[in-house]
């Protein structure tokens, strides 16, 4: 029993369907975001209390929503942006359900949402990064209305192709920002904010689900991503060759779509996938003995490995959503499209 | 027929009776024994002993030992009482002999089989047994794991509720913290209004949001008229967002907010995908349909025309007759045989494409055109495997409307090509020329 354990602790079914779930910072709330079958947005804020969740808000907002993030705002006001199947982006204050921002973002759904700069972490401005259907990856400020700080698009008339993920990295000072967003043809893109430019691309043959570097507010060190077809590729990113970019590990998990990749925040070596067979994996990741190899003269990364930790099956259905706690090192919440929510504690973390 | 023993000695007490029946040198382990309650038989071939006995005995106390060349029966008789004799009273009946032995052979396979059943209801008594012992043990593994595993959730639970209300208790601990902060803060200010100076508010440039991105700095300063002059401008605005600053202790630099950053845009280009392709794009439908229409095509209409041979009735031969007709520069035959090949496959693209080349050579303009769009016509289910076949045809009809001067026509023509082939330059650069054609025409 030395080996982490992935205890299900709380279960919960609900009347709506679930897409996203995230802790509010600094308390024992989560939130999970979801619709009606009427067509509208659910947010519920849930609290764990001994061993009961109690329902604390019940929202119901004019569209479906898909995602949500609160890593743009501060710590104070804790708002949550989320984005909808209109398109819409919406930024809530969940003390009494009122939106502190909207804009029509895209003519889409808005698959993936993301955020930096808020939340006490990081540094530069706090900033949010939509991916929609419609191929678009746009970048928002809170304070600019109406029209994104940023765009990553192709241009009319070119192929479009739905982008299914995005993840902010590389944010370690107030002008350096980084966004990498997959898209259902297997294309992985990584924008230079600063540049504005394609700092990186390649294309991992499936579409791709989810991204995410294993911190956004250092210099760029890890990203995974997590494809159809079980397969999940581990990317060093702290090294990058001009011939053959980043150097990568690929791994098979779960036999089903990896729907989802989340990294401990108190450890940024340890990660969960969650499949869509209901299961969620553990995993950690070894460097190798020396990152960097000189060929000619020329740097390029080496890959490490990836230690299977544990494994639990917890629905029959994808698992939707994920979050860990970032206050409580294993707690985590889970959502899956069984309509049901899970608060999951996976033990001996801190002694891996 | 076995030699029945005679030869044999008896003897008895109340309780027992002994006999004892020589071997005659034959083998001890040919000596076959049977002995029920009633009779006794020692069959060592040739020879033969049996015996109905005078009174039963109890044959399982009973012995029998093979030693020295005989075998000595030590009989429990079931009553103590002296026999006298060994062989009982009928035993000269020799049906009644026989019936008793056969009595006795039944009891013996009765008991044998009884002992059988026994045995083997024994065996399963055991294995059940058995069974039930490891499903308990195997049971009470799986429970120590399940406590184990309750004790840990139990344990994090009881973790997690304790760093819940230790965190509860700080954020209440704050709250004290604050409201006695501002009361102290409100003395102050009260006391301080005129000697405070707000030396440097830095605000933002989109600041209609009250969204804390300020630094304010409390200074004293002796001189005075400096301070009314700063607190009066600002004052009013920022009186509130005082308020809230100085909530903090002394005076903490807050976060500069840093500005949004300019408007960028980047442009995207995806790679293109092949095969295979996602199920919402794929063109499985039109290709299958494609073949379909190919599989049709070939049907053959008979034609009966008693000049033709066997072979020229062939429209692949003909297809290729003509093409060779073709490139001798003989395009009037190359006509005939195309001709000929289209009345017997009437939807055969190809051959209307070859028959519009052989027009076009021979300056018939319109039919070639005419031929051009009959194949377009029977390409319909666009797929990749028509492709070439489209080209083809566009161009050769691009080229007659060229020489018909219908430079429109022919430039909608290498559009439709270029859709095709979009990277094929000298497509690009022919459809330019045209298009400074048609300007040059009507400008």
């Amino acid at each position: 029993m030395e080996k982490p354990q992935i205890i299900s602790h709380m279960e919960k079914s609900v009347n709506y369907t679930l897409y996203d779930c995230k802790w509010i910072p600094r308390s024992a709330k989560f939130v999970t975001i979801g619709s009606h079958p009427r067509g509208t947005g659910a947010l519920h804020v849930y609290e764990i209390s001994h061993r009961d969740l109690i329902q604390l808000k019940v929202y119901e907002t004019p569209t479906s929503l898909k995602c949500g993030t609160f890593a743009a705002s501060s710590l104070q006001s804790r708002h949550l942006a989320t984005g909808d199947f209109k398109g819409q982006l919406y930024v809530w204050d969940l003390e009494n359900g009122k939106p502190v921002y909207q804009c029509d973002a895209h003519p889409e759904i808005i698959n993936a949402i993301d955020g930096v700069g808020g939340m006490g972490v990081g540094e530069g401005a706090p900033e949010l990064v939509t991916g929609s259907r419609d191929g678009a990856v746009k970048v928002w400020d809170v304070r600019q209305r109406d029209a994104p700080v940023a765009c990553m698009e192709p241009e009319d008339g070119e192929d479009r192709r739905d982008c299914w993920t995005v993840a902010f990295g590389d944010a370690y000072n107030s002008e350096e920002r980084c966004v990498c967003a997959g898209y259902d043809n297997g294309d992985v893109k990584m924008f230079d904010l600063r540049n504005m430019s394609v700092k990186w691309e390649t294309n991992i043959k499936n579409g791709v689900c989810s991204v995410e570097f294993d911190r956004k507010d250092i210099s760029m060190n890890k990203l995974v991503a997590s494809s159809l077809e079980g397969k999940f590729r581990v990317f060093d990113v702290r090294t990058h060759n001009s011939k053959t970019g980043f150097a990568s590990l690929e791994e098979k998990a779960h036999k089903s779509t990896v729907w989802l990749v989340k990294h401990l925040p108190q450890n940024r070596d340890i990660f969960m996938t969650t499949g869509g067979s209901g299961s969620l994996s553990l995993w950690k990741y070894d460097y190798p003995v020396k990152r960097v190899k000189v060929e000619d003269g020329v740097k390029t990364g080496v890959a490490g490995s990836l230690q299977y930790l544990q494994n639990a099956t917890l629905s029959t259905q994808p698992v939707c959503g994920m979050d860990w706690s970032p206050d409580k090192l294993g707690l985590a919440v889970c959502v899956a499209f069984d309509q049901a929510l899970r608060v999951i504690i996976v033990t001996k973390l801190n002694r891996i | 027929m076995p030699i029945i023993v005679k030869d044999y000695q008896w003897s008895e007490t109340d309780e027992k009776m002994f006999v004892q029946v020589p071997l005659k040198g034959v083998k001890q382990s040919k000596a076959d024994i049977f002995c029920t309650e009633e009779f006794v038989k020692v069959s060592f071939p040739p020879f033969l002993f049996e015996a109905l006995l005078f009174a039963p005995i109890d044959d399982e106390k009973s012995t029998a030992t093979i030693r020295d060349g005989s075998v000595t029966f030590n009989l429990l008789k079931k009553e103590p009482v002296m026999w006298s004799q060994l062989l009982s009273i009928h035993s000269d009946d020799k049906s009644f002999v026989l019936k008793k032995k056969q009595e006795a052979i039944e009891y013996a396979q009765k008991k044998s089989e009884d002992i059988a059943k026994r045995k083997s209801s024994a065996k399963e008594e055991n294995k059940k047994y058995s069974l039930k012992e490891m499903m308990k043990l195997e049971e009470a593994d799986r429970d120590r794991i399940e406590q184990i595993k309750v004790s840990e959730r139990n344990r994090a639970m009881d973790e997690f509720t304790r760093w819940k209300e230790e965190k509860k208790v700080e954020a209440e601990l704050e709250k004290m913290q604050l409201l006695e902060e501002n009361k102290v803060k409100k003395l102050e200010e009260n006391k301080e209004n005129e000697s405070c100076k707000i030396s440097e508010i830095f605000v933002d440039d989109n600041s209609d949001v009250v969204d804390g991105c300020r630094i304010i700095e409390l200074q004293e300063d002796p001189p005075l008229q400096k301070a009314n002059d700063a607190t009066e401008k600002p004052m009013a605005a920022v009186n509130h967002d005082l308020k809230q600053e100085v909530d903090k202790k002394k005076s903490k630099v807050k976060r500069q907010g840093a500005g949004p950053r300019q408007r960028g845009k980047i442009s995207v280009n995806f790679t293109p995908r092949v095969f295979p392709t996602p199920q919402r794009e794929s063109k499985a439908v039109e290709e299958d349909e494609w073949l379909q229409k190919q599989a049709d095509a070939r049907k053959q209409h008979a034609i009966d025309d008693p000049d033709l041979a066997q072979h020229e009735k062939d429209p692949a031969w003909l297809k290729d007759k003509g093409g060779q007709l073709f490139a001798s520069g003989d395009y009037m035959a190359a006509i005939n045989a195309f001709n000929l090949a289209i009345r017997i496959q009437p939807r055969m693209p190809i051959l209307f494409l070859n028959r519009a080349a052989c027009h076009l050579k021979l300056r018939n303009l319109y039919k070639c055109a005419e031929d051009c769009s009959t194949s377009l016509d029977l390409m319909v289910p666009k797929v990749a495997a028509n492709a070439k076949g489209r080209l083809k045809a566009h161009l050769r009809r691009a080229a007659a409307f060229c020489d018909l001067e219908l430079y429109v026509e022919a430039l909608q023509d290498y559009e439709a090509a270029l859709k095709i082939e979009p990277k094929n330059e000298k497509l690009i650069e022919d459809a330019d020329k045209i298009r400074t054609v048609i300007q040059s025409s009507t400008g």
